[in-house]
């Protein structure tokens, strides 16, 4: 798809809204046109000495012409940003949509910065630009034919001189634009930076003043400034020379005008009043002709974002339900087993994070996941989730290979609590059910009053309505662990991935933490990427993980009394410390 | 009445481009006057018939001379006008940032919260003042425009004159009517806007809890419904914004449509001509801007006293607008004079920091440090440690000043410290921090900060933070460009680059927020010795790590913003339960680290 087919297909939907507007359009340009004509006919009728009352009515007539135009036109403004909003709206939806159905991996190679500015920055301009698009440049576009058509009518030859000015007029402003783009692009960069300076000397300000560097980054400061002149000042000498220059020549444009009618006046063939009519007309030109063309430039950086969003559409998820999807077992725990699983970034396709790896759970049981920082450990979560794909073998859970599961099922039977947990900027009862609804608040509750948050709940002003910061500022790293597990609870999965927080708690949480991790494994299948040597003594089976491959898979009781396992070589590092 | 009386300081600051440049600008503004003046002469020469032909194109000469000369006045209004301009900017951006970077009141708590709030004051804020003192040119045009143009009109016709002053007054009054509710229903969109991209924000930085959780659809919802919020707020406020200029040229038409309807009798009767009729016309256009300049004048009186509060409380309490628009030089057309070199003092070596009774609390969260004692000794290396959220970093914030403290004293050899934040400074004291922040720029003068230093200098630097092996891997060396608009730097190597720009410093006292994720423990271990070893530099750290607390001669022990304990690691693994319990805890983080090898 192409960006101005992508435009027309969000339009099409709309066609009474489009030909309302264009209906408005027309009476927009119609109107303003007929000022001049009524003008003539006032001055001519004056000179001729006709009777009062019919010069009253056309000064009446004027009047209302001029007022409806304008009138007209606030609706027409209406009509335009209204279905501007409403087509790109729902663009912008389309657009999330598809966003967050793409794979996991995907958002590892987009910040989330990147993909708002194309939601926001792409979608907003576009959306300008259509309003302004469908008002202003066909209306101006209207506007000007409408003018030489009616200037065509009085005399042909001097319709031909306006259509040669507008010709010669156009270009030279087109020319002149094109100009002064390097100016304009070294100011626009040169403005930024002033911005983009402060910016990152406001966020370091603390490290600024404790290197005693606050008058090094001043005078800084004073140098990007003094650019940031010298680019405006350039751009101002070109561009301002560029105006004047195309302030004279409309104002060369008017004379000839002038001077044809005045020839046609002397030669008898016009009235005074058509000389004037010329007048209004060729001062009428100025306004729509800068217009279309500023808007064409408009549009060019308008298909570059529409041409973004396109290819952003191209981009298809691979992983997807299929057709005949199976749900996994309604109720209770679920067995898991990863069969010769190898897994690659699809962006790196040679450097495999897994190999080969085998490892099975019996529903009930936990297994917990060692390995230094990039072992492969998350990758492994992530499997059992279905965000990523495994490049070959299988995984399978409760019985179900994932590649055929049915996604809501896998997602309500399958939870993880995340390392850093994602607290959104809403209630307290959103961030439990994840905007879920339907939830029982005495069942939230209940189940923060089992997890220990009883005290910290009933501090909260509003209770399930409190709304908690972005980021979730007002709750410590502890209670956000904890309201991770509370989410978990409530969803009741049969199969949990427990990415526990490497960070220090104090010890207060930390035994609440350990009591929920006691219920989390009561009853369920568990996988537990631990960080504490109190979690490690809860699971049921260990994996010792290195550079992708399982190189040690047992029972932790075993692995555990085995001096030469590097299960056992941990616990004994670990221990050894305290005693020293 | 301040943001006249600062706006008065502005435009005074450069008189010798504000009074030309609005001199041009007055003139601009009313050189109109000449083009219905010939406008007029034109069309009465043309009322003649074929006799006044001759006269008639003579003047449409004299008509394009004017238009020549109008253009060339608006390329000098044009030309004069930047440097007053960009000064402007210039001087209170410095103002502000000067305040912020050296008066005593820390940063933190002036600054607002978030950064692109902070920004905004240094744009929008900035600018709203600067567009009230500039908008007093086009007010002076405009009542120069008018009078003359009344002058005029009334010689040709007074009653006319005075009826086509009506719908002036009318736009005053519609101006003033809707500029406070498009300012309102800018708001309300602004509001929707925002609203709606930190949902958008949100949902893709919470890709994976969205994911995990299937909530695709539920999210989408809410989208929908705040999307469809802002298209209302959108139309409304562009509806009410084309209003303005709507409104003018309503006026525009409406003065010629009286003129036409007045004039018609006198205009049968040949005593209102043509030329008066064009000259009218043309004036009419004209009127509308005194009215129009003088209601945004108000506006922005408006906004530039809301600015000024709001500017004036990034500098330090109390001290008012004049910091704002203080005069001082601001080097836009020349090179700002070069820094005198710091110099050392015998006193800036340390034998001793103390710090006694240090109470530091968030006012937001209540959380921070209470009744800290802490003692820093010469040449020795001291290890501030604890859980996360135990003050470790607010402890050594609040002694350097970088965070208010409401109790306490910091003493340096013996004398206490009056302002922390001006006096711990290089060369007596250098800051790594947790949060590592690089500026568009060479890493050079990322690292040098201006500070000087020879090229040994910057080696040995280097060496120590263990940033001269990714150095010679770089592009171009010291002088890649790095920050957000150069080369991305892992989080390890932008933590080694602060260290390396805190070592460059040579302080008599380093501190060190934390270097766990910038070093692996070997490399933080041959920092810790060869700092202590070759430079006798006094350190003091913040810490979990097993390499600094091994090394330390004096290790503080913080739980909950208290010191739990403090003294050797040895002594405070035998008493103290915290210490054993962070100690453990590190072991298994090491001890995992140690199996994969």
């Amino acid at each position: 798809m192409t960006a101005p087919r992508l435009l027309t297909s969000y339009l099409r939907p709309h066609r009474p809204a489009v030909t309302a507007l264009v209906v408005a359009l027309l009476l927009a340009t119609a109107l303003p046109l007929m000022g001049p004509q009524l003008l003539r006919r006032f001055v001519d009728q004056a000179a001729a000495g006709r009777p009062l009352n019919l010069l009253v009515g056309t000064a009446a007539l004027y009047l209302a012409v001029a007022l409806g135009g304008q009138l007209v036109n606030v609706v027409a403004t209406y009509f335009a940003s209204r279905l501007a909003w409403t087509t790109t709206n729902q663009l912008r939806e389309d657009l999330v949509e598809h966003i967050l159905g793409l794979d996991l991996a995907f958002h590892g190679e987009h910040t989330p910065g990147e993909l708002i500015e194309r939601v926001d920055g792409d979608v907003t301009s576009l959306a300008d630009f259509l309003a302004r698009f469908l008002f202003q440049v066909l209306g101006s576009l209207l506007l000007l034919v409408g003018t030489v058509v009616l200037v065509l009518r009085e005399d042909l030859r001097i319709g031909g001189a306006l259509i040669a000015f507008l010709a010669v007029a156009g270009t030279m402003v087109v020319r002149f634009q094109q100009m002064t783009v390097p100016a304009a692009t070294a100011e626009r960069e040169a403005t930024a930076q002033v911005m983009g300076n402060l910016e990152e000397r406001l966020a370091g300000a603390e490290e600024i003043r404790a290197l005693g560097a606050a008058d090094h980054v001043l005078r800084r400061f004073q140098e990007v400034n003094a650019t940031a002149y010298r680019a405006n000042f350039a751009w101002e000498v070109q561009a301002g020379g560029l105006l004047v220059i195309t302030n004279v020549m409309f104002a060369l444009g008017t004379a000839l005008m002038l001077v044809l009618g005045i020839v046609f006046l002397r030669n008898g063939a016009f009235t005074i009043g058509t000389v004037l009519l010329l007048f209004q007309y060729t001062t009428m030109v100025r306004r729509p002709l800068e217009q279309v063309i500023q808007q064409f430039k408009e549009l060019q950086k308008a298909a570059a974002g529409a041409a973004r969003v396109v290819q952003l559409f191209a981009i298809r998820p691979t992983i997807v339900e299929v057709a005949d999807a199976v749900a996994l077992p309604s109720a209770g725990a679920l067995d898991v087993a990863l069969e010769r699983v190898t897994f690659a970034y699809p962006s790196d396709p040679d450097d495999a994070v897994l190999h080969e790896v085998s490892l099975s759970l019996d529903a009930g049981r936990s297994l917990g996941l060692v390995g230094r920082t990039g072992s492969g450990k998350s990758t492994i979560a992530r499997l059992l989730l279905r965000l990523y794909e495994s490049t070959e073998g299988g995984v399978r859970v409760g019985g179900v290979d994932l590649r055929s599961v049915q996604s809501a099922s896998l997602r309500s039977r399958v939870q993880m609590v995340t390392q850093d947990v994602q607290l959104f900027a809403a209630d307290l009862r959103d961030n439990l059910t994840l905007f879920a609804g339907g939830v029982d608040d005495g069942r939230m509750v209940s189940v923060l009053g089992d997890l220990g948050l009883g005290e910290w709940f009933a501090s909260l002003p509003e209770g399930l309505d409190t709304v908690l910061g972005p980021g979730g500022s007002g709750v410590s790293a502890g209670e956000a662990q904890l309201l991770a597990f509370a989410r978990v609870f409530l969803a009741d999965p049969g199969l949990v991935i427990l990415d526990e927080a490497s960070s220090r708690l104090d010890p207060a949480t930390e035994v609440l933490i350990d009591q929920a991790v006691d219920r989390m494994l009561a009853g369920r299948t568990a996988v537990v990427i631990a960080h504490r040597l109190s979690s490690l003594e809860r699971v049921d089976d260990i994996a010792v993980l290195d550079h992708g491959r399982v190189v040690e898979h047992g029972p932790r009781s075993v692995l555990a009394a085995d001096p030469d396992s590097r299960f056992g070589r941990l616990l004994r590092v670990a221990r050894s410390g305290v005693a020293s | 009445m301040r943001a006249w009386r600062d706006g008065f300081s502005l435009a005074g600051y450069l008189p010798s481009r504000y009074v030309p440049g609005g001199a041009f600008w007055m003139l601009h503004h009313s050189s109109p006057i000449l083009v219905g003046l010939v406008l007029k002469a034109l069309f009465d020469r043309v009322s003649l018939g074929p006799s006044g032909a001759d006269g008639a194109l003579a003047l449409v000469f004299v008509l394009v001379a004017v238009e020549v000369v109008r253009a060339l006045v608006f390329y000098g209004a044009l030309l004069l006008w930047p440097l007053w301009w960009h000064s402007m900017f210039a001087l209170i951006r410095t103002n502000l940032l000067g305040s912020i970077l050296k008066d005593r009141v820390p940063p933190s708590v002036r600054l607002p919260g978030s950064g692109a709030e902070a920004v905004g004051r240094f744009r929008e804020d900035v600018a709203d003042l600067v567009w009230f003192v500039d908008v007093w040119v086009d007010v002076c045009g405009g009542l120069l425009f008018t009078v003359v143009a009344l002058v005029v009109m009334v010689r040709i016709d007074a009653r006319i004159t005075l009826v086509v002053l009506l719908p002036m007054i009318a736009v005053v009054v519609g101006t003033r009517l809707l500029s406070r509710r498009i300012r309102r229903y800018h708001e309300a969109f602004r509001a929707a806007g925002s609203s709606v991209s930190s949902l958008v924000g949100e949902l893709f930085s919470n890709v994976l809890a969205v994911k995990v959780a299937g909530r695709e659809s539920v999210a989408m919802g809410r989208l929908r419904s705040e999307n469809s919020t802002r298209r209302a707020n959108a139309v409304q406020a562009e509806l009410t914004a084309n209003l303005i200029p709507v409104c003018s040229e309503v006026a525009v038409e409406l003065s010629i449509g009286l003129v036409l309807l007045l004039a018609a009798p006198s205009m049968r009767r040949g005593s209102f001509t043509v030329g008066d009729l064009a000259l009218f016309t043309t004036y009419a256009a004209g009127l509308t801007g005194l009215p129009r300049w003088t209601g945004r004048m108000l506006a922005r009186h408006r906004e530039a006293t809301v600015a000024l509060g709001r500017m004036s409380r990034l500098l330090p309490e109390g001290s008012g607008s004049d910091g704002v628009v203080a005069s001082q030089p601001v080097y836009l057309r020349s090179s700002p004079p070069p820094l005198p070199a710091p110099v050392r003092v015998p006193d800036d070596g340390l034998s001793s920091l103390s710090v006694r009774g240090l109470t530091s609390l968030h006012p937001a969260s209540g959380r921070g440090v209470v009744d800290v004692d802490l003692d820093v000794v010469g040449g020795r290396f001291t290890v501030v440690t604890g859980a996360i959220g135990s003050g470790k970093t607010t402890v050594v914030r609040a002694l350097l000043g970088l965070v208010p403290s409401s109790a306490g004293t910091v003493s340096w050899n013996g004398v206490v410290v009056e302002d922390a934040a001006s006096f711990l400074v290089p060369p007596r004291v250098a800051y790594a921090g947790q949060v590592p922040r690089l500026f568009s720029a060479s890493l050079d003068e990322n690292i040098r900060l201006g500070w000087p230093a020879d090229d040994d200098a910057m080696a040995l630097a280097l060496s120590l933070a263990a940033l001269d092996a990714d150095v010679g891997e770089f592009p171009d060396g010291l002088g890649t460009m790095v920050g957000p608009r150069g080369v991305r730097l892992s989080g390890g190597q932008l933590q080694r680059a602060t260290a390396a720009r805190a070592l460059i410093r040579r302080p008599s006292l380093l501190v060190v927020d934390d270097l766990s994720s910038a070093l692996d423990v070997e490399t933080e271990g041959r920092l810790w010795d060869s700092l202590g070893r070759a430079s006798g530099t006094t350190c003091l750290v913040v810490s979990h790590r097993r390499a600094a607390l091994d090394r330390a001669d004096h290790v503080v022990v913080l739980d909950r913003g208290r010191v739990a304990a403090a003294g050797d690691l040895a002594h405070l693994l035998r008493t103290s339960p915290e210490m054993r319990r962070l100690w453990r805890e590190e072991l298994v983080v090491e001890g995992e680290e140690a199996i994969g090898a």
